[in-house]
């Protein structure tokens, strides 16, 4: 007996040490390119230059240059022209028969997220989804090899006034702080019609139905929070004037972290995306908005917003939308494909989303359908998923084109991104590949044979006696999946 | 084999049983002082080297006395320890050991008025179950407090007794704020007498509770905590305001869930977060840093991706030794499991190794495992992976005392500290060690044998087969499907459906049909642990579900292809693929 379990645990070993080499490999190849990036010190890494050549580089601000390199310089675009001279030790990707273009940017997304809606309430400000970020959904990694390199995650649309959202850059692999992008503002959901009102969605079992049940209803709870965070802006004022003149003995007012962010959109510090569909509602929100002296940043989704179209560019907001999606829902018939021609054409800043893990991973080509429908130029309809939703977000001074001084978030495909014939050959974040085709190709093999290591490996053996029923095939995702239905019997579309 | 491994358990029910009743038969008035020496013994001290051949003394439930030149007191009963080593008492860092009753329970029936179970008196549930305050959200009560529910005795106890378990923390699992802890002895006559220290430390998990009330979600957890820790430190700053100069003031408006967090607010207390993924811990890690708490991870299956943080915010993790591993078998048409799966299932023994050289402490605990005697064997695994034996006994002993404040008085075998021991024949990770015996509070206890088939079904029910479950956790019925396979005791499988799908680990199953089994659940974006207990009759079975931050469920289920009881199995499976 016990030769026979020495015999096992020396085969477990052996199991275990082989198993870990892949791994190894893995981590190995990190700081391979971590030193490649830089060889003394991690500050290093800035100065390491990266060189994209003879490139077709859609800037989308000034236009296609032929033949044209891209030069990086501490993780951002240090030139752009012909003929750039790199350092002694730059990297060199020859991009000769390629199209070069700024990263996407998608500005409605669900992906890396462990829950999407809170739909307790009608009012979930206090909620942030900063705090449920998942970085090693694998979703993200299909978007990367889509090109695109920014999301807008964002809370679902269960409330009139949802949760906090937040603005990522997939830096795929790395831990989640590292994808928070630096310095964008702070911005929140909001939602209009049938999700809000719970229309669509049935109360949990021996729940009463949530309040409100009419497009009335959330015209009045938005209305309602703000007026309760003036309020609470107004105390808290009070409480700071008198600490000021050195009163003593106070007690400071409770803080509510569901009225703070509120407070913040009062003050211009924050940026609203709201969830709409019909004409009348966005006009609605346009109203309480100037009542209360904010601005909506995107009305979402909008596919009425053709109709409103010179109301929304006078209050200064954006437009973000779908291309060809509607008839999902009632609020949803009244849509025609040319919304973002029209919409263009009015002047609104309009951007093309995703909402669905799968449609992310070809913005491009909803991009392109904007030429067909709407009329507009390429670089029109390139701005739809680059410059537009940099601007959408407040971080147009950082992404959206290819710009000297502007992050060096790029997607490079083997033709242009508007066929769909073309794939992205490689996506760099702030000069550092997160998506390389030809590396993936070549890691299919190592990940097969770690597949055979591992499931060698004793905790995978099946038990001694086969089992006898088939495991279940796992669930797979429908072609056209909208996060939020799927995950969370929420909603969001 | 099997035949030496009765012999072996024979002979240590045998063993336990002579103390035992050795001890029994000593008068009452003489019990009060009770005197033992494990003599030529090999002894582990932790505190300092090893004594290949030394004495243990304990006089009066402390140790009076250990060397290699101690000689055995006239008064006292010597034990032989030949062949033996000496631990000192193994803790098991996170249990909700002798906790029976539901904690929301409890203080939904006890406080508000409702109605109190016929047994006891009003006086007496009002003594013991602190009611529910009505001004917080249903599951942030951080005034719970576990003393208040542990009960002596029960066959859990005894099983990790056996395992060698001489102390545990145990702590609430219902809810977000699920209560403060407290670390008992396994031994003793009442909740008073078990009790080492308590409350040890605020407990919290993200688990949402149900659907419908806020918070259900994820993001209103974490919501919810932050506001309860606001109004927390608001009031306490009130409270001092006001104490200084009540002139003026309207008296702040008190309120005991938020009072309960004062202490954790200083540091006096540490939070103990339920977290095992890498995100999980780095969430717990933000958390805590944002309200600058004293943080101490629970679970820590990925703590090692986490390492740098726990390490730069001295955050010790009290380590799962809960290993999953793989019970069902691979069909060519089933989809190959993911790696992620493969993965993790093989760097969970890992973890503990890991965390030693990065320097990060931690403490082992048994992971709410259904089979105790898998906990040394695990741990053993973990040594295998690396881990030094003196750091794998150290998270069994002094790591655990030194994260629960007790290092002046437990986790070394040191003269004055209290007589906890574990006795083993061989070393404590060598694959095959019997704990031969353990002392709490300087007595003996009675071990039972925790072998995995001891009690197997033989010719008994047999759990073999696809079981449509229907699982309600308080927001309707979940249906899903489990695949079970038993061999005698040992019962493998998995489980898929609504709540996500993984295999089940630390499953066993009895001679009348008792199953008892633990699966990762997703509810509400979180992965979470569920202890499924139930019996099953004929082809149908129910029981209950123990969800760690969750009031207990239940499921039923029902079997509509039985296992053909008496077909032998088929030797070749047609070879399909062969064409």
């Amino acid at each position: 007996m016990r030769i026979k379990m020495r015999r096992t645990i020396a085969i477990v070993l052996a199991l275990s040490t082989l198993s870990a080499l892949p791994l190894f490999s893995a981590s190995a190849q990190r700081t391979g390119r971590s030193q490649q990036r830089g060889s003394q010190a991690p500050a290093a890494s800035a100065q390491t230059e990266t060189l994209i050549r003879n490139a077709t580089i859609l800037t989308v601000s000034h236009g296609t240059l032929q033949n044209s390199d891209i030069l990086i310089r501490g993780g951002k675009i240090a030139a752009v022209g012909q003929n750039l001279k790199p350092a002694q030790n730059a990297r060199i990707i020859d991009a000769t028969g390629k199209y070069v273009m700024p990263g996407i940017i998608d500005c409605h997304s669900h992906s890396m997220v462990d829950a999407i809606n809170e739909s307790t309430y009608a009012v979930t400000s206090m909620v942030r989804i900063r705090d449920v970020l998942n970085p090693t959904d694998v979703d993200l990694y299909r978007e990367l090899a889509g090109g695109v390199t920014t999301l807008n995650v964002l809370h679902g649309s269960a409330n009139a006034i949802g949760g906090q959202n937040t603005v990522v850059k997939i830096k795929y692999g790395r831990p989640v702080e590292e994808f928070i992008f630096p310095g964008a503002p702070p911005g929140i959901k909001f939602a209009l019609g049938e999700n809000p009102k719970r229309t669509n969605f049935p109360s949990p079992a021996g729940q009463p139905r949530r309040y409100p049940a009419t497009r009335m209803g959330v015209e009045e709870v938005i209305r309602d929070a703000f007026t309760r965070a003036r309020d609470y802006k107004r105390g808290w004022d009070e409480y700071r004037a008198r600490a000021q003149r050195n009163e003593k003995n106070l007690i400071p007012p409770r803080r509510d972290l569901q009225l703070e962010p509120l407070v913040e959109i009062l003050e211009g510090r924050r940026l609203v995306h709201a969830h709409s569909y019909r004409a009348d509602e966005i006009l609605m929100l346009i109203q309480i908005a100037e009542e209360f002296g904010f601005k909506i940043r995107t009305f979402q989704h909008a596919l009425e917003a053709y109709k409103v179209a010179s109301e929304i560019a006078r209050h200064g907001a954006g437009a973000s939308i779908f291309v060809d999606q509607w008839g999902y829902k009632i609020e949803a018939y009244d849509a025609i494909p040319y919304n973002v021609g029209i919409l263009v054409r009015a002047g609104v800043n309009t951007s093309i989303n995703s909402d669905s893990n799968e449609r992310a991973r070809r913005l491009n080509i909803e991009a392109a359908k904007a030429v067909k429908y709407g009329d507009l130029t390429e670089e029109e309809a390139l701005k739809t998923i680059t410059m537009n939703p940099a601007w959408q977000l407040g971080i147009d001074s950082r992404v959206g084109s290819i710009d000297v001084g502007k992050d060096a978030d790029i997607a490079i495909w083997n033709g242009h991104p508007f066929s769909v014939y073309s794939r992205v050959e490689m996506t760099l974040i702030d000069g550092e590949v997160f998506f390389d085709r030809q590396q993936d190709l070549a890691r299919r093999a190592d990940l097969e044979r770690e597949r055979v290591t591992l499931e060698q490996a004793e905790p995978n053996r099946a038990p001694a006696s086969g089992g006898s029923s088939p495991a279940l095939p796992r669930g797979r995702r429908p072609a056209y999946g909208h996060d939020d239905d799927e995950l969370d019997g929420g909603d969001d579309q | 084999m099997l035949i030496n491994r009765f012999r072996s358990i024979f002979a240590a029910v045998t063993l336990a049983s002579l103390l035992l009743s050795f001890a029994s038969r000593i008068p009452a008035q003489q019990s009060a002082v009770d005197v033992y020496a494990i003599t030529g013994a090999r002894v582990v001290t932790v505190s300092g080297p090893t004594i290949e051949r030394g004495t243990v003394v304990i006089r009066n439930g402390l140790i009076q006395a250990v060397g290699a030149n101690v000689s055995a007191p006239a008064d006292a009963r010597v034990i032989d320890g030949t062949g033996l080593t000496v631990y000192p008492g193994l803790i098991d860092a996170y249990t909700s050991l002798g906790i029976q009753q539901s904690t929301q329970q409890a203080a939904r029936t006890g406080g508000g008025g409702g109605a109190a179970q016929p047994a006891q008196s009003p006086a007496q549930q009002a003594q013991q179950f602190s009611s529910l305050n009505p001004t917080q959200p249903v599951g942030l009560q951080p005034e719970i407090q576990a003393v208040d529910y542990v009960r002596p005795g029960g066959a859990e106890i005894e099983a990790a007794r056996s395992a060698g378990i001489t102390a545990a923390l145990t702590s609430p699992r219902e809810g977000i704020f699920m209560g403060q802890s407290a670390l008992v002895n396994l031994a003793g006559a009442s909740t008073t007498e078990m009790t080492l220290r308590a409350p040890v430390a605020m407990h919290v998990g993200f688990t949402p509770l149900r659907a419908g009330v806020y918070p259900a979600s994820l993001l209103g957890v974490f919501s919810a905590l932050r506001q309860m820790l606001l109004d927390a430190e608001r009031l306490r700053t009130a409270n001092l305001i006001y104490e200084k100069n009540p002139r003026g003031l309207k008296r702040p408006e008190q309120d005991r869930s938020l009072v309960a967090l004062f202490p954790v607010l200083t540091r006096e207390m540490p939070v103990v977060m339920f977290a095992n993924t890498e995100r999980e811990i780095r969430r717990a890690v933000d958390l805590a840093e944002e309200f600058n708490l004293r943080l101490i991870i629970a679970g820590g299956s990925e703590s090692w991706k986490a390492a740098d943080r726990l390490r730069e915010r001295n955050v010790p993790v009290l380590l799962s030794l809960n290993f999953p591993r793989r019970a069902t078998a691979q069909v060519a048409e089933a989809d190959p499991e993911p790696l992620r799966i493969l993965r993790a299932r093989v760097e969970a023994p890992r973890t503990a190794a890991r965390l030693a050289q990065a320097g990060v402490r931690f403490a082992f605990q048994s992971g709410a495992m259904t089979n105790m005697a898998d906990l040394l064997t695990n741990a053993a695994k973990a040594v295998e992976q690396g881990l030094p034996r003196d750091e794998a006994v150290r998270a069994f002993t002094l790591r655990p005392a030194e994260i629960f404040g007790v290092a002046d008085r437990l986790g070394t075998i040191e003269a004055g500290k209290i007589a906890n021991l574990t006795v083993t024949r061989g070393d404590l990770f060598d694959r095959g060690t019997r704990v031969a015996h353990v002392f709490i509070d300087g007595r003996p206890v009675d071990l039972r044998p925790t072998a995995p088939g001891a009690t197997a079904a033989a010719g008994g029910v047999n759990a073999s087969g696809t079981w449509t479950l229907s699982i309600n956790l308080g927001e309707g019925d979940v249906s899903s499907t489990l695949i079970l396979e038993q061999q005698g005791g040992r019962l493998s499988g998995s489980i898929q459906g609504a709540l996500g799908s993984a295999e089940i680990a630390n499953a066993s199953a009895g001679a009348n049909g008792e199953i008892r089994f633990t699966a990762p659940l997703t509810i509400g974006g979180q992965t979470t642990e569920a202890t499924f207990t139930g019996t099953i009759s004929g082809n149908e079975m129910r029981g209950t579900v123990q969800v760690v931050g969750r009031s207990p469920g239940s499921f039923t289920g029902a079997r509509p292809n039985a296992p053909a009881q008496q077909t032998p199995p088929s030797t070749s499976r047609p070879t399909e693929g062969s064409k």
